[in-house]
């Protein structure tokens, strides 16, 4: 099974874009990243994800409305692609079957 | 504190990310903004959106996206192929202009480029000493009555005590200077600089000694070194390849010296010159008079370890002859080597060796750099008065699509291909003027092509330049409005003020270089036919060596019988510049006053052979034995000395004195006479009449008219005594010369820049008038129809160039008042300045401006209007 590639953080913003349903832009993921995973994360790490996610054509982009807090300047909401709706089906399968196959030493040990 | 991001941090994130990119990221960044400034205060969110702006400096965020259309780049061949060929179109369209800007700059940086070598010589002095810049020599400043003097001599004990007490010393050494006669087998030489040296002398100031054993040499008394040219003198030219090494060379023929080294000639670039070195050791050990605590006769040379502070060892330095003489208040200064070529300037002559004068460099350079400024200002004149021409073309670019930068780079490129024509146009000129350059400058001047560091400067030159003559021309012409200057509307006054600035900047500073060498001239006139109170024409002196000195009046006996002489006397100096001075006791003299009095020795043709006048009393005379009696003398004294001592001419006479120990009487006051250049007052002379002791040359006068018989008749009569010396003699008037000749050869510089500046200046007055002419013709030809006459148009193109040079005239005048009475403040006796020398020099410069510029305006004003007017 050959697909393209995914990182961690990369599978991270993507799952992040599924979950905002088209409401996601670069600040909003970056917020809502930390507050799933406590972890402390920078914009420019969320936006080069966006961009490799892009050329990789999970996720898509269009020009939202401008707001007041930016200044006036409008954002750009990114969306899953089908691609991208199947990759992480694909991976999700992946880690479901190894997981069946751990879960009873997993059991014994915790 | 504000409440928005920092403005920098914006600024910055403007500059570096990519356009598509920055409404997104710099949105995002200012929403971050606003929920950090609730959450952790404006103060830590501007800290973290520097932070985050930080962040997104990668090559993801930079780089730009390829835009779908043609951008315009500053720099692509096709342009810069057409950038050049519209340059080398225009040199070729505007001969004239072309020509007389790249000469007129050419003329400049020759100009610029010869001082620029000269004064670069004049810093290279010693910089071959090993350990140059921790060298020192070691002054004196001596508090005496009459004031404060600074001298270069130090006594002989000194530089052994200080080795002792100083942990910082390294190194001594120490100079004398010395003088004698040298003989081998036949051959007598008698050396211009005899040296005393220390042992460590030829390695403390890096001289290479050609033969001799460098560790042993000059450490035993009864040696010598002498110098290549000596050797080639005692040995022929192949005295490097003879045993000569041992050999016994005689000193005043009255001491045998062994020949221990030969040793290189002194460099040309050294404040040492010396062609023959005695051991100090000799000194030290034998002339009890010379070494002592209370004798100033050597140059001190130290060297400090590199780690010490030369300011605080000078602190502890300053009061330390004290400790080795009690009552002892002059003061120890440490003069850095780099200072002595340039900053030399001690009392009583004891500085000796080859001098510049920091005052002749600075000078140099101001003439080198206004020259120059002068050929700049033509360029960037010609540069934008000719700017009317190339608008169109600017228009044009303009419009399809040039931006202001790529016209300022083309701008800029054309003058540094104008620059790079005129520096190559002027290194091939300077080449052939340097031995006329080297002759006035008294300095053999090469260019160092093979040095990498005059190619470096020639580039910096090269790029200065052209960036100076560009930066005005590229921002003026690539500010034009397509819209007005293709439509043809231009402001033709734009500019024009300042283009009159540079002009009258340009007379200001020829006309400043015109009267100071005026000025010069006049002074060194003035000094040179000054009544010197003696007859220095057709006076010879004869010097007078070894035993000859006590032969000189039989010597005397003989000259004077020959035809051709007038008359003979015997004297301690040549009246050049007589230096030897002591002090003096008068009745009435109080306890703390002191005169320094200048002496000499003469006989009773003294007198009758200078041509010097009494201005009371009687001459000395032989046949009264008081006057040359051995326990009471008799004196002259000058007419200063008098006046000093306090006392008229008159009552001068029968006063006793005691000078150098003998008791005398005054029996004459002679009228003052000039001992010393004129750049010193007259001070006290005194004269005295002692045959019994030597003399050390005869001041001899010829007959008008047989001044070539007279010296055969010397020569013959000099070898008659001395047939091995060499007979050495000299015109008195000659010596009184060179004592100026660093005035004269400045003098000469002076004269020959200003020409040139005037040369420049000239030439780009030309060039404007040719330009304002050649856009005024067809008014000229309408006003020619109307019934001008040639004077009234000649005289209208002329008027607005005149009134510049008057400007520029009333301008100089007083800033060259004021440069030339600083120089003459040099001079004790100096003319003063007359109001003539502004009169001459404002007729010439209106004279030349007025003859350069109706050259144009009476061409154009011959000019048939109907040619001039039958095109539109």
């Amino acid at each position: 099974m050959k697909r393209t590639y995914l990182g961690e953080f990369e599978e991270i913003v993507l799952l992040a874009v599924a979950v905002l349903n088209g409401q996601a832009y670069g600040v909003l993921l970056m917020h809502e990243i930390i507050e799933q995973t406590d972890r402390s994360v920078r914009l420019n790490q969320v936006h080069s994800a966006l961009q490799r996610l892009e050329e990789k054509g999970m996720v898509r982009s269009e020009m939202g409305e401008p707001t007041n807090e930016r200044g006036g300047r409008r954002k750009r909401l990114f969306s899953v692609t089908a691609f991208g709706q199947r990759t992480l089906h694909e991976i999700q399968e992946v880690r479901a079957s190894f997981w069946q196959r751990l879960t009873p030493t997993l059991k014994f040990s915790v | 504190m504000q409440n928005h991001p920092p403005h920098l941090a914006d600024r910055f994130l403007q500059f570096f990310c990519a356009p598509h990119l920055l409404e997104e990221v710099q949105g995002d960044l200012h929403e971050e903004f606003e929920y950090q400034v609730k959450r952790v205060g404006v103060r830590r969110a501007r800290w973290r959106y520097w932070r985050d702006v930080l962040g997104f400096l990668q090559p993801r965020y930079i780089k730009r996206k390829p835009s779908q259309y043609p951008q315009t780049y500053l720099f692509s061949l096709n342009m810069l192929r057409n950038y050049f060929k519209i340059a080398v179109r225009n040199l070729l369209k505007h001969p004239t202009f072309s020509l007389i800007n790249i000469a007129g700059l050419a003329m400049g940086l020759v100009c610029c480029m010869a001082i620029g070598l000269y004064v670069w010589d004049e810093y290279q002095y010693d910089r071959a000493v090993p350990q140059f810049e921790h060298t020192y020599r070691l002054t004196e400043r001596q508090k005496q009555a009459t004031g404060l003097y600074n001298v270069a001599v130090t006594p002989g004990p000194l530089a052994p005590a200080l080795k002792n007490d100083f942990p910082e010393i390294t190194e001594t050494a120490r100079v004398g200077a010395w003088s004698g006669l040298l003989q081998y087998e036949q051959k007598t030489v008698e050396p211009e600089a005899m040296r005393v040296v220390d042992a460590s002398f030829l390695s403390f100031f890096g001289f290479k000694l050609l033969k001799g054993n460098p560790q042993t040499v000059l450490s035993s008394p009864d040696e010598v070194v002498i110098s290549e040219a000596v050797a080639e003198r005692f040995f022929g030219k192949n005295w490097a390849s003879e045993p000569i090494l041992g050999k016994t060379i005689q000193y005043n023929q009255e001491r045998p010296l062994r020949l221990t080294g030969i040793v290189e000639n002194a460099p040309a670039r050294s404040h040492l010159q010396y062609d023959v070195l005695l051991p100090f050791i000799y000194f030290q050990l034998n002339d009890k008079w010379s070494y002592n605590w209370n004798s100033n006769n050597y140059h001190t040379y130290l060297k400090i370890r590199p780690n010490a502070n030369a300011a605080v060892f000078a602190q502890k330095l300053a009061g330390q002859l004290k400790k080795y003489k009690e009552d002892n208040e002059t003061l120890l200064l440490l003069q850095p080597l780099q200072d002595i070529h340039l900053y030399s300037d001690f009392d009583f002559g004891t500085d000796w060796g080859k001098r510049g004068n920091i005052r002749y460099v600075q000078i140099f350079i101001a003439v080198g750099l206004i020259v120059l400024f002068i050929a700049l200002f033509n360029f960037i004149n010609l540069s934008t008065a000719r700017a009317t021409q190339r608008a169109r073309e600017v228009g044009v670019r303009k419009s399809v699509g040039a931006l202001r930068s790529s016209l300022v780079a083309q701008f800029w490129g054309e003058s540094l291909l104008m620059t790079s024509l005129a520096l190559g146009v002027g290194l091939a000129l300077l080449n052939l003027l340097l031995p006329f350059f080297s002759e006035l400058s008294g300095k053999p001047m090469t260019l160092p092509f093979h040095e990498p560091l005059f190619w470096a400067s020639m580039a910096v030159v090269l790029v200065l330049i052209s960036f100076l003559t560009g930066l005005y021309p590229a921002f003026y012409l690539s500010s034009f409005r397509p819209v007005n200057v293709l439509k043809g509307i231009f402001d033709k006054k734009s500019g024009t003020s300042f283009r009159k600035t540079l002009v009258v900047t340009q007379f200001v500073m020829s006309v400043v270089l015109i009267i100071g060498t005026i000025g010069l001239y006049q002074q060194l006139q003035f000094i040179q036919n000054k009544k010197l109170g003696f007859d220095q024409e057709q006076l010879l002196y004869v010097r007078l060596k070894g035993d000859l000195r006590e032969k000189s009046l039989t010597m005397k006996e003989l000259l004077v019988k020959q035809g051709s002489i007038a008359s003979v006397s015997a004297t301690t100096n040549t009246l050049v510049d007589v230096q030897n001075t002591s002090y003096i006791e008068w009745p009435g003299k109080s306890p703390k006053d002191e005169v320094l009095i200048t002496q000499i020795n003469v006989d009773a043709d003294f007198l009758k052979t200078t041509g010097m006048k009494l201005a009371a009393g009687r001459n000395f005379s032989s046949a009264i034995a008081s006057d040359t009696s051995n326990k009471f003398g008799t004196y002259l004294i000058n007419e200063t000395a008098a006046k000093r001592l306090g006392w008229t001419t008159q009552q001068a006479l029968g006063k006793k004195v005691n000078f150098w120990g003998l008791e005398g009487e005054i029996v004459g006051v002679l009228r003052d006479f000039h001992f010393r250049p004129m750049s010193v007052k007259i001070e006290p002379f005194i004269v005295r009449f002692r045959p019994k002791e030597s003399y050390f040359s005869l001041l001899v006068k010829t007959q008008p008219g047989k001044t070539e018989q007279a010296l055969a008749d010397m020569a013959r009569i000099y070898k008659q005594f001395e047939p091995n010396h060499p007979f050495s003699y000299g015109f008195v008037n000659q010596d009184l010369d060179r004592q100026y000749a660093i005035e004269q050869r400045t003098g000469q510089l002076l004269l020959s820049f200003s020409i040139l500046a005037i040369l420049i200046a000239c030439l780009g007055l030309f060039g404007l008038a040719t330009f304002t002419t050649e856009q005024r013709i067809k008014e000229i030809g309408i006003r020619k129809v109307l019934g001008a006459s040639i004077a009234n148009i000649t005289g209208l193109l002329s008027k607005d160039f005149i009134k510049l040079v008057v400007i520029a005239n009333v301008i100089a005048f007083p800033l060259a008042h004021y440069g030339l009475s600083q120089w003459l403040q040099n001079f004790e006796y100096r003319i003063g300045i007359e109001w003539w020398i502004f009169v001459v020099t404002a007729v010439l410069a209106i004279g030349t401006t007025l003859a350069t510029v109706s050259f144009q305006a009476i061409r154009a004003a011959l000019v048939n209007p109907v040619k001039s007017l039958k095109s539109e």
